[in-house]
């Protein structure tokens, strides 16, 4: 039962953490049909400069409003002066968001040096409570209820809002979107701001989770944040969540049992998906 | 162009004999097995359109199936032989595999599941220790007749040169001619009554199995494997070969494959004198960005471009003068 | 009086094919202005090329006096151009509510009241309207995607094949809530459906492979046998 217990919100957390760097992936991918192999890069950069700031003012929430900050500034510049001059060219676009991702993560260790740099959460975050004999770890509830918070917020921000209305209009006709009077470029720009903001609080939240940051991290949460959108189906937001959940669980539990298998089991999950519902397993795109 | 070509081949095949140096025999021999990696990413991305992010794997694939039957087994040439064909086949079933499974949807899709399945192999050669010996990987002895360094810079560069026209034939064949349709506009080749999937698998498959064999030479060339062979850096030095020297071109890619061999190894050198030389990869990444929002189709493209212009030029001159 | 939209000898490629060869235009303001010629001859490119969709790339487009032919198509809709697509352009996971509500620009008591007159004359949008659009029959889309053009102050709606598709009994209906439209906004409209076009129309432009080539009232229209069984082929 313990264990049981752990391995689920151990998944769960990872989950979020993907669900994070996903999001953004996916809705960036729905509206302006770019995949952002750099976004990775931004979640790393999230963990360097959120726990960077966190280090100098000795406070945790400061240094998750700079990783997000950070990931806000990232995602404006990005899509302004490397995704716009080349949109609607898909092949130019995978290469050179690839390159970003090779940039961003070598200025990553130009800056913070080539090592791995360790991370712990604030005194508050630190420890567990134990429930009925079950040791919960405070860190793991805090991740997966920021994570749901933020899938919260965007959704009402999709669903409510002008700006969401937009966009999701967006996903489904651009051309009309703009002979209705909106410049959809300032959607583009404010889409990609969010979904680099979040990849950048992902990176910040999994610093203390794991004990350590490195550069490569941000490719190895992209891979499984790759395989979640295929799974949530490219461009499904909700989708993104599920599937996200799906991979961490599926991980948590499969790099208990038969670790070396963890990463293979989502690999297939995502061949199958490919195979049968290239679509996604989560309903019609939208 | 031609004189240009034979003399620097001339050139490159007396040096051994006329100048000693091991470790520019060495970097040659990269370049020559880099060469052939970068052709082969070539086919995908300049050919054909399609966008590979884990090209690594099938030269990972290579690297340690060579390694792996040398360890195993005897270094003898029957065991070399086996090893190649091992690597055929499993390069050839995979990129088959990825191909059929995602080459009719969106280009996404194969840059997405060749990047994850290339990861696949980096936890597989990391885990299966009794196979790989994990993460530090292996030293093995090669078939005596690879042993001596000169011969097997010959044998790179004959393979180097073989692949070259093997490719060149290749694309200018009607099967490479349709490839080169489906990049142009994939729905006009389709409605031409084009299969374009099987043309695309096609693709797929002969430049998986062409980047094993660039594997193998490097495995051999190092007589030395260990995970590497199957990290992102490996794609991207194929990325970056192709993309600066120019997509499409071939030549392209071996002149990008030297350039940054090349470079890697000076800007090595230079990490002594100052640190940020060991970043070197930095700066092929922004040029490799420039190069991909200004200059799109690399060094070759760009040059032939503009010596296609000037000719133009030059003979609407002449044109003018004979109507005047 | 100058035309609230002129355009003047435009030429629009679209890829490599050159689409528009020459097409000038004067639509006055208070008309509907009806664009005919056979499939393919460039009627959808013309208002797209208005729209900024598929920008010119000689001549040019005015509206008000002002060149519109290098803006961004969005602003080009601000300057008070609403557009009805060929294919509706509904929002097909949005509900009617919602499609209205990406193109409301300003929400005050003049759209308010806009948008009691357009639901009134389309009760059966507000009929289905948590429906989404994707939901809706042939008909209601295009009613829908003209309550949409209609719903900002727009001084000029170009419509594009209307009657499309539709049941003659639908058709009707459409072109009757067009001409109520009339005393409102000055339209552009492209129509194969002669019938449709000469009771709606005041003018008329003929377009033939990119090219404007004939013009003149609907009347004179409606008495030249010849000009109609040659362009038009009706007797």
């Amino acid at each position: 039962m313990d264990l049981i217990m752990n391995l689920t919100l151990n998944g769960l957390a990872t989950g979020m953490l993907i669900f994070l760097l996903a999001a953004g992936l996916t809705l960036i991918f729905g509206l302006m049909d770019v995949l952002n192999f750099a976004h990775g890069g931004l979640f790393a950069w999230g963990a360097y400069s959120g726990l960077w700031i966190y280090a100098k003012t000795d406070s945790f929430v400061i240094g998750i409003v700079g990783a997000i900050l950070t990931g806000f500034l990232l995602g404006i510049i990005i899509e302004r002066w490397i995704i716009k001059p080349v949109y609607g060219n898909h092949v130019q676009q995978i290469l050179i968001t690839l390159g970003l991702m090779l940039v961003l993560s070598e200025m990553l260790k130009v800056i913070w040096g080539p090592n791995q740099l360790t991370a712990s959460p604030p005194d508050y975050l630190k420890g567990s409570w134990e429930v009925g004999g079950v040791i919960i770890i405070k860190y793991r509830i805090f991740i997966i209820l920021v994570g749901f918070l933020i899938f919260a917020g965007v959704q009402f921000l999709l669903k409510k809002t002008k700006i969401g209305l937009v966009v999701r209009a967006g996903v489904m006709n651009k051309e009309m979107v703009q002979a209705l009077g909106i410049n959809i470029q300032k959607v583009f720009m404010f889409v990609f701001m969010i979904g680099a903001g979040m990849a950048a609080l992902g990176g910040v939240l999994l610093g203390p989770y794991s004990g350590v940051i490195h550069a490569g991290m941000g490719m190895e949460f992209a891979i499984l944040a790759f395989i979640v959108v295929v799974i949530g189906g490219m461009g499904n937001f909700k989708g993104s969540v599920l599937a996200a959940i799906l991979v961490g669980l599926s991980g948590s539990f499969m790099a208990y049992y038969v670790p070396d298998l963890s990463l293979a089991v989502n690999m297939l999950l995502m061949a199958i998906v490919l195979i049968i519902r290239p679509q996604g397993l989560f309903g019609a795109k939208g | 162009m031609t004189a240009i070509v034979l003399i620097v081949a001339a050139f490159l095949l007396l040096l051994p004999f006329v100048y000693e140096s091991r470790n520019l025999l060495i970097l040659l021999t990269q370049v020559f097995v880099f060469s052939i990696f970068a052709m082969s990413y070539d086919l995908l991305l300049g050919f054909t359109g399609i966008v590979s992010f884990g090209h690594a794997m099938f030269f990972g694939i290579g690297a340690y199936s060579m390694g792996i039957f040398m360890k195993r087994f005897e270094p003898t040439l029957g065991y070399f032989l086996l090893a190649v064909l091992t690597t055929i086949v499993i390069t050839g079933f995979v990129s088959f595999l990825v191909g059929l499974l995602t080459l009719r949807l969106k280009s996404h899709f194969y840059a997405m599941l060749t990047l994850s399945l290339s990861g696949l192999f980096l936890v597989l050669a990391e885990k299966w220790r009794t196979l790989t010996y994990g993460n530090d990987g292996f030293t093995f002895r090669v078939p005596e007749l690879f042993i001596d360094r000169t011969n097997f810079y010959l044998l790179c560069m004959v393979v180097m040169v073989a692949v070259f026209l093997i490719l060149k034939r290749f694309t200018n064949s009607p099967l490479g001619r349709v490839l080169q349709a489906i990049r142009e506009n994939e729905q006009r080749t389709e409605s031409l009554g084009f299969h374009v999937l099987h043309y695309k698998i096609a693709a797929s498959v002969m430049s998986g199995v062409l980047a094993g064999i660039a594997g193998i030479l490097y495995a051999i060339s190092l007589r030395f494997v260990n995970t590497s062979v199957f990290a992102m850096d490996i794609t991207l030095d194929a990325l970056l070969m192709t993309i600066i020297g120019g997509v499409g071109t071939l030549v392209g890619a071996i002149i990008g494959a030297g350039l940054i061999e090349f470079a890697h190894h000076w800007l090595t050198e230079l990490a002594k004198e100052h640190w940020i030389f060991e970043r070197w990869i930095i700066f092929f990444g922004i040029i490799y960005i420039l190069v991909v929002m200004f200059f799109p189709r690399g060094i070759v493209g760009t040059l032939s471009s503009i010596s296609w212009k000037r000719k133009k030029q030059h003979s609407a001159k002449k044109e003018g003068k004979l109507a005047g | 009086m100058k035309g609230l939209l002129e355009l003047n000898d435009v030429e629009t490629f679209i890829g490599q094919y050159h689409i528009l060869q020459g097409i000038s235009i004067e639509v006055k303001k208070g008309e509907v202005t009806v664009l005919l010629g056979r499939n393919g001859a460039g009627k959808t490119t013309t208002l797209r090329t208005i729209m900024g969709l598929n920008p010119a790339s000689k001549g040019s487009v005015a509206f008000k006096g002002e060149p519109i032919h290098s803006l961004p198509t969005y602003t080009i809709a601000n300057k008070g151009i609403g557009y009805v697509p060929e294919d509706q352009g509904i929002f097909a996971g949005l509900t009617v509510e919602e499609n209205m509500k990406v193109a409301i620009q300003k929400e005050n008591e003049e759209t308010a009241k806009r948008m009691d007159w357009i639901l009134n004359l389309f009760p059966d949008l507000k009929k289905f309207w948590k429906k989404p659009g994707g939901l809706l029959s042939g008909g209601q889309k295009q009613m829908l995607s003209i309550a949409r053009a209609y719903i900002n102050e727009n001084e000029l709606l170009l419509i594009d094949e209307p009657s499309k598709g539709l049941a003659p009994i639908v058709v009707e209906k459409v072109m009757d809530s067009i001409l109520q439209m009339k005393d409102q906004t000055t339209i552009v409209l492209v129509e194969q459906n002669f019938m449709m076009a000469s009771t709606i129309g005041d003018c008329f432009y003929i377009i033939d492979d990119g090219r404007t080539i004939s013009h003149g009232t609907m009347k004179q229209l409606k008495e030249d046998e010849g000009m109609k069984r040659k362009y038009l082929g009706i007797a």
